[in-house]
């Protein structure tokens, strides 16, 4: 699942009061889009008035804040085998060193693993957005150019 | 798994591993291209009949005017096996790949040093321009292994070391990585090439929009040159195919020139598909073939390791069908079809031996692995070949 910017933009309250951190409304958008800020970080939203569109934004972007509630899904109908997700992820850098510098995944302890043509996800588990990490990594559907990869 | 080469593309992938046990294929590390390349060869049967060869010498020697042709897919050693054939016959050796651009690459960009290795591009390059080239079409490992993601000596962090243009006619699957993304009209890539030299000379400022490109956003582009300390120009059919492919491969040499008068290091390499395409382009110097063999010149022809009936261009391929026929390659396609007589060898991957020349001018030998066919190679079948002609 992947948030829409203007959606979330539409339910807030638009003024560009400047009294959060990304200082717009719109900046203010990209970053929920993202999972990279919470909705209770805009003071206007939390006053009279502005309850429903809280309460909205709020389930919106629960999925992107916690990271149990995470997944990633790999389209394998999609995905040319190009390797990108293997050099790119930061856990299979950390697993198999050689992958940070181009080369393909051999070891089974990535994350990505390209198989008989199309990348597969061998160790879910490691991804940090899981425990214990929980970050708000998503490098490997950015850098997917055929959009194989969802991260919800 | 045992380690192979994959001939896929003309990245020729080393870092990959395959085994084949009954019908079932399964590799690692391999893209898709690669991997359905490998899974055909690794089926296909070689037929090496000596009643073949007798009567693949006699067509040859019997032949008056001989085409030799072929060899994109064919390793180094095969090419040299085939250019003494030819030489043996008086015939004319010539490449599917000389027929007009790739030919004009050779001259203006590799020979004027502007190819750089790709080990050192991962290692060094900042600002990394695909030009008409779409590596997620054809290349699909390039911007993993080499230019976009990988980290290097002088690239800690890989892609956030580095700054991504791409230019092209239409959106491309490789523009999301992308941090400049132009799409110019079609034949419009001298324009831009010239707007950017002279921008970087001093020579004019953009100010409005240029070629639909808003003028920020140029800006923006042309202060990646000025920004690199190592920019590297993958450029493609786009550029090759346009139709000025000479001029637009001259502006490319020259704005690379302008960035190394700027103290900058800048390189141009040419994103190639067909294999071993850089082995021929060093090997064979055919010029205009196509002409030659439309014309119906050639009463005989060797075609190796190439569906040329397939590949050429329709009035050239029938007036090729024309002529007898003596095929050597894989099983399959067009050309062994019609072909008078065929001899079937084992596909490079499979042969596992050999060697062909990286787009980088690196030499990458092929490996042994349990699958290989070291006796039916195109270049032993060649060879046979030659001294069968030597002795008619
Ligand atoms: S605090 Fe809320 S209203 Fe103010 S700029 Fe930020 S998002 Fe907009
Ligand atoms: S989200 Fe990050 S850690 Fe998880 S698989 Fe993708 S790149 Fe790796
Ligand atoms: S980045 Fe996407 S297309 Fe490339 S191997 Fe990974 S999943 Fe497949
Ligand atoms: S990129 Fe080319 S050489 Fe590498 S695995 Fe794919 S097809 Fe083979």
């Amino acid at each position: 699942m992947k948030l829409n910017p203007m959606e979330l933009y539409n339910l807030l309250p638009k003024t560009n009061c400047r009294l959060c951190e990304p200082k717009t409304c719109m900046a203010f958008a990209t970053k929920l889009a993202l999972g990279d800020i919470s909705p209770d970080e805009c003071p206007p939203l939390l006053e009279a008035g502005f309850e429903k569109n809280l309460e909205k934004l709020r389930e919106m972007v629960a999925p992107m804040l916690s990271a149990e509630a995470t997944g990633i899904k790999l389209d394998e109908s999609k995905c040319t085998g190009c390797n990108n997700c293997v050099v790119v992820c930061p856990v299979d850098v950390a697993a198999e060193p050689p992958t940070s510098q181009g080369k393909a995944a051999m070891s089974t302890n990535t994350v990505f693993r390209v198989e008989n043509g199309v990348s597969k996800i061998i160790n879910l588990e490691r991804c940090r957005r899981f425990p214990p990490d929980r970050l708000n990594c998503r490098v490997c559907e950015q850098y997917c150019c055929t959009d194989a990869i969802e991260i919800w | 798994m045992e380690s192979i080469v994959c001939n896929g593309c003309s990245l020729l992938c080393d870092d990959v591993a395959a085994e084949v046990s009954g019908k079932t294929v399964n590799s690692l590390g391999l893209c898709t291209l690669g991997h359905t390349h490998l899974e055909k060869a690794a089926l296909q049967k070689t037929k090496q009949a000596e009643k073949d060869f007798e009567k693949a010498a006699d067509i040859l020697t019997t032949g008056e005017n001989i085409l030799v042709y072929g060899w994109t897919h064919a390793t180094n050693e095969a090419i040299k096996e085939g250019i003494e054939l030819s030489s043996l016959l008086n015939g004319y050796m010539a490449s599917s790949i000389d027929l007009g651009a790739t030919q004009v690459m050779e001259h203006d960009i590799n020979a004027s040093g502007l190819g750089i290795d790709l080990e050192y591009v991962r290692n060094n390059g900042d600002f990394i321009i695909y030009w008409g080239s779409d590596p997620s079409e054809s290349l699909h490992r390039h911007p993993s292994r080499f230019a976009v993601l990988p980290r290097g000596e002088k690239i800690p962090e890989g892609i956030e070391s580095r700054t991504i243009g791409v230019v092209d006619v239409r959106q491309t699957e490789t523009m999301k990585m992308a941090n400049h993304r132009l799409v110019i009209p079609g034949g419009k890539d001298a324009d831009l090439l010239d707007v950017i030299i002279s921008e970087l000379e001093e020579k004019s400022s953009i100010k409005d929009k240029v070629l639909g490109i808003p003028g920020s956003e140029l800006v923006g582009f042309v202060n990646g040159f000025r920004k690199a300390d190592c920019t590297v120009i993958f450029y493609g059919s786009g550029v090759i195919n346009s139709g000025n492919q000479e001029t637009n491969l001259t502006k490319i040499a020259k704005l690379v020139e302008v960035q190394r008068n700027n103290g900058k290091e800048a390189y141009a390499l040419p994103m190639f598909v067909q294999s071993n395409t850089m082995g021929v382009e060093k090997a064979v110097s055919g010029v205009h073939s196509l002409q030659r063999i439309s014309s119906g010149e050639f009463d005989t022809a060797l075609i190796v390791a190439d569906d040329a009936l397939a590949h050429l261009p329709g009035p050239a391929a029938k007036t090729l069908a024309k002529s007898h026929i003596v095929y050597v390659g894989p099983p399959g396609g067009l050309t062994d079809k019609r072909a008078a007589v065929s001899i079937h060898t084992a596909d490079t991957i499979v042969a596992g031996t050999g060697t062909m020349t990286r787009v980088d001018m690196n030499e990458m030998e092929f490996k042994k692995w349990k699958a290989s066919k070291e006796d039916a190679t195109i270049s032993q079948t060649i060879r046979k070949l030659t001294e069968l002609v030597r002795k008619k």
